[in-house]
């Protein structure tokens, strides 16, 4: 329909962004001119937060979390991801259980995660049961409570990276494994230098979605241990919101989350073009 | 050549371990879901905590249909969900469609919603409650700003779901409505819409989960007239186990029957990002 007038095109395109430019980017940008307003043009705000512990270590824990978490699904993930492609083929069991800790909602996910691993749960009734002591898996300010976030983070979402996985994989051109075959590679040297390097683009792009994504994290950190246990930036906004009643110190928080996740996108976009990548696949 | 056998025997080992792992750490907490939704709240809190059943009992559904803040939290996710994937179709499926008849529609629409997804929730949420505040439809009985906000946040998943049905259309049988006198909005709707309504329908269902399930924006948007991701929130963290279970399945049943009947069309929208 290339003789449709241009009208149609520029409504077309401009309707649906405009709607959510509206919704979701106007309130942001109101929300940054909140946060330099302190009866007057300020930074007061700023100042309040960078004078809180709490800020410094919701921050420290944003950037650790993440890390942490990527890297435990990008491990997991490319496991699944050979498990599933590998021959003979996967049972659909498998392949169920697989994704299903993405299939089941996020916030389901947490309550189960806050039941298992509470004081009395099952985690540690598992470990009782074989005679070693409880362990305070949630409890507030200890690295143990650090990690069981980063656990739970990627095990809602690591079938997202596998499914990415599979996708990379499945562009290996099977002459390729089948050359390696007959020079006598075995399946560590094959995995090691075919599979790795051609999988390589797709390693990178599912890092930075989700590395993008994992630095926005809220719920897991919230339902697990409180605002307070393992802060990161959105849960100390949120409690500043919630609790203190600060909008506007709140939103000083949530515009340096904004900046930090805007910086490593954008870095991650340049990474992605350097790994021949133009734009996300689609 | 006579390695391998000794490289192929532990990884099969490895394989059959890990498979195990995977079963499992899907298997064993939704069981114990089940097992917490159907047994009395003293079994669930006991120390240690009971593996097994000594005891079932319906109470906790039972009192889904009576307790009637339960009964009209999910009547709200329903209509929030419905509305908000109604809006996102429509509006991804335009967007959708100029992207994949015009470069310039194309190159604007994947910067767009690239940009989009570097937006943390908690940026938008607390000045969309001021804004929501004035328009009074903060905390809306009827769901509505959740709604509006749930179709934005979908918008990009809705688009990538529906694009490439847009693409298979071929561009000759648009030619030939033409040349037979078709406006552009016939040609758009008896050819076009018409061809990848397939895709449509997988994006509708799509972002109706997506609204499901997003906790989020509705723990900042519905504080009082709560839909169901924030009442398990709420009932979790104040520890009503058996109820809270029962919540979770019923919240449980339609995401994973839906994410499993879709797994096929599923990538496009795992690249518009989750919600948080």
């Amino acid at each position: 329909m290339k003789r449709a007038p241009l009208s149609l095109w520029l409504t077309f395109t401009g309707v649906p962004l405009a709607f959510a430019f509206a919704v979701l980017v106007l309130p942001a940008l109101q929300g940054v001119r909140t946060s330099f307003d302190s009866c007057g043009p300020s930074l007061d705000n700023y100042s309040t937060i960078l004078h809180d512990r709490m800020f410094w270590e919701a921050l420290a824990n944003n950037l650790i979390v993440p890390l942490g978490s990527l890297a435990l699904e990008l491990i997991a993930g490319l496991g699944l991801a050979l498990l599933l492609t590998s021959k003979p083929h996967a049972s659909p069991l498998l392949e169920a259980s697989a994704i299903l800790p993405f299939a089941m909602p996020e916030i389901v996910c947490l309550a189960i995660a806050r039941f298992g691993l509470g004081p009395r749960g099952y985690v540690n009734a598992a470990l009782a049961g074989v005679g070693v002591n409880p362990l305070p898996w949630l409890a507030p300010g200890r690295a143990l409570s650090l990690l069981s976030v980063m656990v739970v983070d990627a095990w809602h979402v690591t079938p997202v990276v596998m499914l990415m996985l599979i996708a990379g994989l499945q562009t290996i051109p099977d002459e390729l494994y089948e050359a390696a075959r007959l020079d006598g590679a075995g399946p560590i040297k094959t995995f090691r230098y075919v599979t790795l390097p051609m999988l390589a683009p797709a390693i990178v792009a599912a890092v930075v979605l989700r590395g993008v994504d994992a630095l926005r994290i809220f719920s897991t950190a919230l339902v697990l241990t409180g605002a307070e246990g393992v802060p990161v930036l959105s849960t100390y906004a949120y409690e500043l919101w919630s609790d203190a009643r600060e909008p506007a110190v709140a939103m000083a928080a949530s515009v340096i989350l904004a900046a930090l996740v805007t910086v490593v996108g954008f870095a991650g976009m340049g990474l992605l073009r350097v790994v021949g990548l133009k734009e996300l696949p689609a | 050549m006579t390695s391998r056998g000794d490289t192929e025997r532990p990884l099969a080992v490895f394989r059959s371990t890990f498979s195990l792992f995977v079963v499992l750490s899907a298997v064993i907490p939704l069981y114990l879901v089940v097992k917490q939704a159907l047994t009395p709240e003293r079994e669930s809190l006991a120390w240690p905590p009971s593996w097994f059943p000594a005891k079932l009992t319906a109470i906790h559904f039972a009192s889904v249909f009576k307790v009637s803040e339960l009964l009209s939290a999910i009547v709200l996710s329903v209509v929030v969900a419905v509305i908000s994937a109604a809006l996102a179709t429509a509006l991804g499926g335009m967007l959708a469609y100029s992207m994949a008849r015009r470069e310039s529609s194309r190159a604007t629409g994947m910067r767009a919603l690239g940009g989009l997804r570097l937006l943390p929730m908690i940026a938008t949420a607390i000045p969309l409650a001021v804004v929501l505040t004035r328009l009074g439809l903060y905390d809306s009985p009827t769901g509505i700003g959740l709604a509006i906000i749930h179709a934005a946040v979908a918008i990009p998943a809705a688009a990538l779901t529906t694009y490439s049905a847009f693409v298979a259309v071929p561009v000759e049988l648009e030619e030939a409505a033409w040349l037979d006198g078709a406006t552009p909005m016939r040609i758009f709707v008896s050819i076009d819409l018409a061809l990848a309504r397939g895709a449509l329908a997988a994006a509708f269902i799509l972002c109706f989960i997506m609204s499901w399930d997003e906790f989020g924006f509705s723990l900042l948007i519905q504080v009082t007239n709560r839909t169901l991701p924030p009442l398990l929130y709420y009932y979790t963290v104040f520890g009503n186990v058996g109820p809270a279970s029962a919540l979770a399945l019923i919240m449980i049943i339609p995401a994973v029957a839906v994410t499993l009947a879709l797994r096929p069309m599923l990538r496009g929208s795992l690249l518009a990002g989750s919600f948080r």
